[in-house]
C-alpha cells in the first residue's frame, strides 16, 4: 500500500492528515476496549507494585466514558477527550483524577480539526499540567515516563500526518514505559515498596502505551 | 452488625446529606450529581469561597455553608477526597465572577483533586488556593514528605475568609487573609479511644486501659505517642505549651483558642479543657480575646480533643466577629 491509500477517506469522517471528532472517537473507543480488556493485567502490575485498584479504577472511568461517546460532535476531537477526561474526573485515587487532568487539557483544545502542530500543541499543555499537579518526572516511575516521550515526539514531529505522529509517539510511549521496569518509584505507592517492586512495569505508564497505540486502527 | 447509625455503608453520605439538606433547608441546597452542598440563596458580586474535603469530619465542612461563611462544600466519601469533577462543578456554581477561593486541608488527596478541579478552569476562572497545614504532631524536619496535616485550623480560615469575602474583599487579599491565619496557627490532638469504621464496627486502633495516643489527627490514624493518662489540667497544659511555642507567642499577645471535640468527647470535658486552655494562658500573659468550644472538626466517633490557638490581629478579631449564620456557626 502507498501513502496515497493511507491518506484517503476512510468513510469515517477522517481525511487522514487531521484528526477529526469521529477519528478521536475511534482512537478513544479502541482505547476502551484495550484497557477493559488488559484491566487483570494493569491490576496485576499494581499489585505487585501498588494497592491494586488500578486496573479496576481506570476500566470502570473508560466503561463510564464509552457510554458518553456515543453523543459527541464529531466535527473536533476536543468534545470526545473531554468525555473521557470527565469519566476520569469522577474516579477516586491518584492516577485516575490525573488522566483525567491529562484528557481534561485536550479537551480544552481547538474546537476544529487538529494536524500535527494542534496535537503536539494540545499533547504538550496536558503532559505539562501533569507533571506539575502531579509532581511527577521523567525517572519516578509514572504515567510521565510514557507522556513525556511521546509529548516530545508529537511536538518535534516532521509527519504530515496525524496517523504517522501518533504512531511514532506510540513507539516512544511504549520504550518509556518499557523503561519504567528497572526504576524505583518515587511518586505514588509504588514509592512505598521502593527496590522490591523495580523490575515491575509501571501501570500508568502501560496505559499511556496502550492509548497511543489505540490510534493504530483508526 | 456495625454499631454505626446507618441504614447501608454506600448510602451513608448521601443519606446524611439529604437529612443534613432537610433540616437547614432555609440555608443550604445538596445538588445530588455531582454530590455538592451550596447556599439557598446564592450571593453574587463578591469572592466565592469554597472548601470540602471527606465526610466523617461534620458539621465541617457543610456545616459552614451560608452568610458570612462558604458558599459551597464538597463533600467526599467518609475520609476519602471529593472528586475534580465534584470541586469543578461546585467552583461553577458559585463562582460569580469575582472568583474562588478554596480553602483545602494538606492531604494529598484533597491537594490533587482540588488543584486539577482549579486548572481545568483556568482558561475561564480565576480560582486561588489556601492550604490549611496547622498540625503541629505532623512537622518533619526535611521537606520531601507531604508536610504537616491539615486540621481545626480550618474554622478560623472559613470563618475569616468568609466574612472578608462577604465584605467584598477582592480575591487576593481573601486569599492572603486565609494563608496568615494559617501562619499564625496550630493545633494538637489527643485521643483516649480511636474512631470506630462504619463499615467493619472496629474501631481503627486499640488502646491498653490507662493510655491515650498523643498526636492524633483526624482520620482515626494513631498519634505519634502512646502516654499513660493523666489529669486533664496536665494533659492541657503538654498542648497549650508546645502550641505557644509553634506559634511564638509573647506576653501580651492576644490569641483565637478552639477546643475541639473529635466526635465522642462531652461538652463538660471539653469545657474542663477550655478552663485550663485559659490558665495556662494566662500564666504566661497571653490573652485568649475569642474562643470556639464544641465539636466542629471531628473524626467520626473518636474520644478525644484538640487544641487550635491562632495568633489574632484587630482586623483577623473584626472578621471573626462578623455575622455568621451558618447550619454550625451562628452570631
Amino acid at each position: 500500500m502507498t501513502k496515497v491509500v493511507d491518506m484517503t477517506d476512510k468513510g469515517n469522517g477522517t481525511n487522514g492528515a487531521e484528526l477529526t471528532g469521529a477519528g478521536a472517537k475511534m482512537w478513544l473507543l479502541a482505547f476502551v476496549d484495550r484497557v477493559v480488556a488488559g484491566a487483570d493485567e494493569l491490576t496485576e502490575l499494581d499489585r505487585e507494585a501498588g494497592d491494586g485498584d488500578f486496573g479496576w479504577n481506570i476500566s470502570s472511568a473508560l466503561k463510564r466514558g464509552r457510554e458518553g461517546l456515543e453523543g459527541i460532535d464529531e466535527a473536533h476531537p476536543a468534545q470526545a477527550f473531554q468525555t473521557v477526561a470527565d469519566a476520569f474526573l469522577a474516579s477516586g485515587g491518584t492516577s485516575g483524577p490525573l488522566f483525567g487532568l491529562w484528557f481534561g487539557r485536550l479537551g480544552a483544545g481547538p474546537t476544529a480539526p487538529w494536524g500535527v502542530p494542534e496535537l503536539g500543541a494540545a499533547f504538550g499543555t496536558a503532559t505539562e499540567a501533569v507533571r506539575r499537579l502531579g509532581k511527577a518526572e521523567v525517572g519516578h516511575k509514572t504515567m510521565v515516563d510514557a507522556m513525556v516521550p511521546a509529548t516530545e515526539v508529537l511536538t518535534d514531529a516532521t509527519a504530515r500526518t496525524w496517523r504517522e505522529a501518533v504512531s511514532e509517539a506510540a513507539r516512544a510511549a511504549r520504550a518509556g514505559a518499557e523503561s519504567t521496569g528497572g526504576m524505583v518509584a518515587h511518586r505514588g505507592r509504588a514509592s512505598y515498596l521502593g527496590e522490591r517492586a523495580k523490575d515491575v512495569l509501571d501501570p500508568g505508564a502501560v496505559a499511556v502505551a496502550w492509548f497511543f497505540e489505540s490510534a493504530e486502527g483508526v | 452488625m456495625s454499631r454505626f447509625f446507618m441504614n447501608e455503608r454506600e448510602t451513608l453520605v448521601e443519606q446524611a446529606l439529604e437529612g443534613f439538606a432537610e433540616s437547614h433547608s432555609g440555608l443550604v441546597d445538596v445538588h445530588p450529581d455531582p454530590l455538592f452542598v451550596t447556599r439557598r440563596t446564592p450571593t453574587t458580586g463578591k469572592v466565592a469561597l469554597l472548601s470540602g474535603g471527606g465526610s466523617g469530619h461534620e458539621p465541617l465542612h457543610t456545616g459552614f455553608v451560608g452568610q458570612g461563611m462558604l458558599d459551597a462544600a464538597v463533600p467526599g466519601d467518609v475520609f476519602t477526597s471529593p472528586t475534580a469533577l465534584q470541586v469543578r462543578a461546585a467552583i461553577q456554581a458559585v463562582d460569580s465572577g469575582e472568583g474562588t477561593v478554596m480553602v483545602v486541608k494538606n492531604y494529598t488527596g484533597d491537594v490533587l483533586n482540588f488543584s486539577i478541579a482549579a486548572e481545568l478552569l483556568a482558561d475561564t476562572h480565576r480560582v486561588e488556593q489556601v492550604l490549611v497545614d496547622d498540625d503541629l504532631a505532623t512537622e518533619r524536619e526535611d521537606d520531601g514528605g507531604p508536610g504537616r496535616r491539615g486540621t481545626a485550623a480550618v474554622v478560623a480560615v472559613e470563618k475569616i475568609c468568609g466574612a472578608a469575602a462577604e465584605a467584598g474583599v477582592p480575591i487576593a487579599q481573601v486569599r492572603d487573609l486565609g494563608r496568615r491565619v494559617v501562619a499564625r496557627s496550630a493545633t494538637l490532638g489527643v485521643s483516649f479511644e480511636a474512631c470506630t469504621n462504619p463499615e467493619t464496627g472496629r474501631r481503627s486502633f486499640e488502646l491498653e486501659p490507662g493510655e491515650m495516643e498523643f498526636g492524633v489527627g483526624i482520620h482515626g490514624e494513631r498519634g505519634i505517642q502512646t502516654r499513660v493518662i493523666g489529669k486533664a489540667d496536665d494533659l492541657v497544659e503538654s498542648l497549650v505549651s508546645r502550641l505557644v511555642e509553634a506559634v511564638g507567642l509573647r506576653r501580651s499577645d492576644s490569641v483565637l483558642a478552639i477546643v475541639n471535640g473529635l466526635g465522642a468527647t462531652h461538652g463538660l470535658e471539653l469545657a474542663v479543657a477550655a478552663r485550663q486552655t485559659r490558665r495556662v494562658l494566662d500564666g504566661q500573659g497571653i490573652d485568649i480575646t475569642r474562643s470556639l468550644v464544641g465539636p466542629y472538626v471531628t473524626s467520626l466517633d473518636m474520644k478525644g480533643l484538640s487544641i487550635t490557638l491562632t495568633a489574632l490581629t484587630d482586623d483577623l478579631v473584626k472578621f471573626w466577629d462578623a455575622p455568621v449564620r451558618t447550619p454550625a456557626l451562628v452570631w
